[in-house]
């Protein structure tokens, strides 16, 4: 029985090229509706997932489906649901930028061109360089009109590896909006290296790395699952140290450093039991001045390195 | 779709200098080529007696002559616009482009198949006013002058499917084109090796796998089947090994 709720399944795909295996038994699933952080190292194999999802490789074993329908790579039935803006945006310099949104919605066969492209044209706010030729443009606009043409054929499905990658921060924040407002029709499996960007945009993500998944799922189920205990920032005077805090717990200082005046410490207690009030209490009765007194949730750049570095 | 593929294809040669700089030169070359024939045919035929001026054939002094020097520019000029078909498009990765649309392999080889025969007939239109200075001068045999652009298109048809397998297989463009280069003066070679080797059989079969006995045949009006069927069978194939090779991005 096919789950509609899932609009991508990704099912034990192996792909190995010669003398190297790219990636081994990747398996993930990619929400109806929600935008989906692909994420890994380079060379940890996202591209060839991709790739492979897109349907512009063909796994050596496992199966893809997307929409129920599985993907097979010289078959043409499913090119018209994914809509791939890849790292470098297939852009012909010497085409003007309308000609070129015509010419690959001729492509995809669809209906009504001129209302198609005014309308990608409108949307990604290239309506004013709509008769430049491509090569003139600068970065931040040939990235659009490599969106426009993933999004010129209205799939419902749509690819973006790295898109925001190299761009001015005005343009990676209007872009992101657009990624934001486009998830409302669209199903958005989203690759980047931008931690925060990921964290602000998706519902779910997967970690690879090496060619294996490390971490697939919803973001704040995956959050919980990799606090491990509890973490506080604690900050006294400089000159001041923390005493022994073992009586609160087994415990460990993974980071010390000076900020002004101020000496802060990261604590990463054992268990998650909440000691902040007894904590507080023994750096009062020893004297010292609390300046800072911060529980700690484990961001997804530390989910990230910890997915990436303690199973490498 | 082919269509939409030659039209972009079109749109792109013209839109650049290079359309324009080959259809220059080659007007210039064929027209000097040309010129030289006509002079050198119509001052043999003033150096004669009239009695022997007949039996000077217009034809064999100089449409002959002049297609067989157009067929030896196509060396140089097809290469120089197949070379880039496919070897830019790899490096540039909008090959994607294709592939992520419902547009087979096959049609997009035919799409450029066409575009690049399209540069050709543009160029090759540019000699039709051969005919009118011909005219012009009170010649006034045409014949076999269609079997003769016939010829040579069917050699273009074929000049160009080699050029864009090459193109195919690999991602720089000047390797491509010496590749092209290399293949045509291989289809050269075959044909001369006929003439070189003593065995009658053997001799027969580099005739027929080379070009250039097929070319000299419909040129001077002898349209065979078993030509038809080598350029069929020729054009078949390299497209054939260009969609294979196309294809070799799933494995």
């Amino acid at each position: 029985m096919v789950n509609m709720d899932k609009i991508l399944v990704v099912d034990q795909v192996t792909k190995e090229f010669p003398g190297r295996t790219a990636v081994s038994g990747v398996s993930f699933s990619v929400n109806k509706g929600s935008i989906h952080g692909f994420l890994g190292p380079n060379g940890a194999g996202k591209s060839t997932t991709l790739r492979m999802i897109a349907g512009l490789l063909v796994p050596t074993s496992g199966t893809i489906s997307l929409l129920g329908a599985p993907v097979v790579a010289d078959k043409l039935n499913h090119r018209n649901l994914i809509g791939l803006l890849p790292e470098t945006p297939p852009l012909y310099p010497d085409m003007r930028v309308e000609a070129y949104l015509r010419f690959v919605a001729k492509l995809h066969r669809v209906s009504n061109v001129s209302e198609s492209v005014d309308k990608v044209l409108e949307a990604l706010t290239l309506t004013g360089v709509r008769h430049r030729l491509i090569g003139n443009l600068s970065k931040g606009y040939r990235q659009r009109v490599g969106l426009a043409q993933a999004l010129v054929f209205d799939p419902p499905f749509l690819i973006l590896d790295e898109p925001t990658n190299g761009l001015d921060p005005q343009t990676v924040v209007e872009l992101r909006e657009f990624i934001k407002k486009l998830s409302a029709q669209k199903t958005i499996l989203f690759s980047s290296h931008v931690l925060p960007e990921v964290e602000q945009l998706c519902d779910q993500i997967t970690i690879i790395h090496h060619g294996r998944i490390r971490a697939s799922g919803d973001l704040r189920e995956i959050h919980r699952r990799f606090r491990q205990g509890l973490v506080l920032r604690v900050g006294v005077l400089e000159h001041e140290t923390l005493p022994d805090l073992s009586g609160l717990g087994k415990y460990e200082v993974t980071h010390e450093h000076v900020v002004g005046h101020e000496r802060r410490f990261d604590l990463v207690f054992a268990d998650d039991r909440d000691c902040r009030a007894e904590l507080g209490r023994l750096i009062f009765d020893r004297g010292l001045h609390l300046l800072t007194m911060q529980v700690q949730s484990p961001e997804l750049e530390d989910i990230f390195l910890h997915a990436t570095e303690t199973q490498s | 779709m082919i269509w939409i593929i030659v039209k972009k294809e079109l749109d792109a040669y013209f839109s650049s200098p290079l359309a324009y700089v080959l259809i220059g030169l080659f007007s210039l070359i064929t027209g000097v080529i040309f010129f030289n024939l006509l002079v050198s045919y119509t001052d043999g035929i003033q150096a004669i007696p009239p009695a022997l001026a007949e039996e000077k054939s217009f034809p064999e002094e100089v449409v002959y002559p002049l297609f067989t020097n157009l067929n030896f520019l196509f060396l140089v000029f097809i290469p120089l616009i197949t070379m880039k078909l496919f070897s830019e498009e790899k490096r540039q990765e909008t090959l994607d482009l294709y592939w992520l649309s419902p547009v087979t392999d096959t049609k997009i080889f035919l799409g450029k198949f066409f575009a690049a025969l399209g540069l050709i007939i543009a160029m090759l239109l540019i000699t039709g006013v051969f005919p009118l200075v011909i005219w012009g001068v009170g010649i006034r045999d045409f014949s076999l002058l269609g079997t003769s652009y016939l010829a040579v298109l069917l050699n273009a048809a074929c000049y160009i499917s080699l050029g864009l397998f090459c193109s195919s297989i690999s991602s720089n463009q000047i390797v491509a084109g010496l590749l092209g280069i290399l293949g045509i003066m291989f289809l050269w070679m075959v044909s001369w090796g006929g003439h070189l080797n003593s065995n009658y059989a053997v001799a027969e079969i580099f005739t027929y796998v080379g070009i250039t006995s097929h070319f000299e045949r419909v040129l001077r009006g002898l349209v065979g089947t078993q030509d038809l069927i080598y350029y069929g069978t020729f054009m078949f194939l390299m497209g054939f090994l260009t969609v294979k090779c196309l294809g070799r991005r799933n494995w």
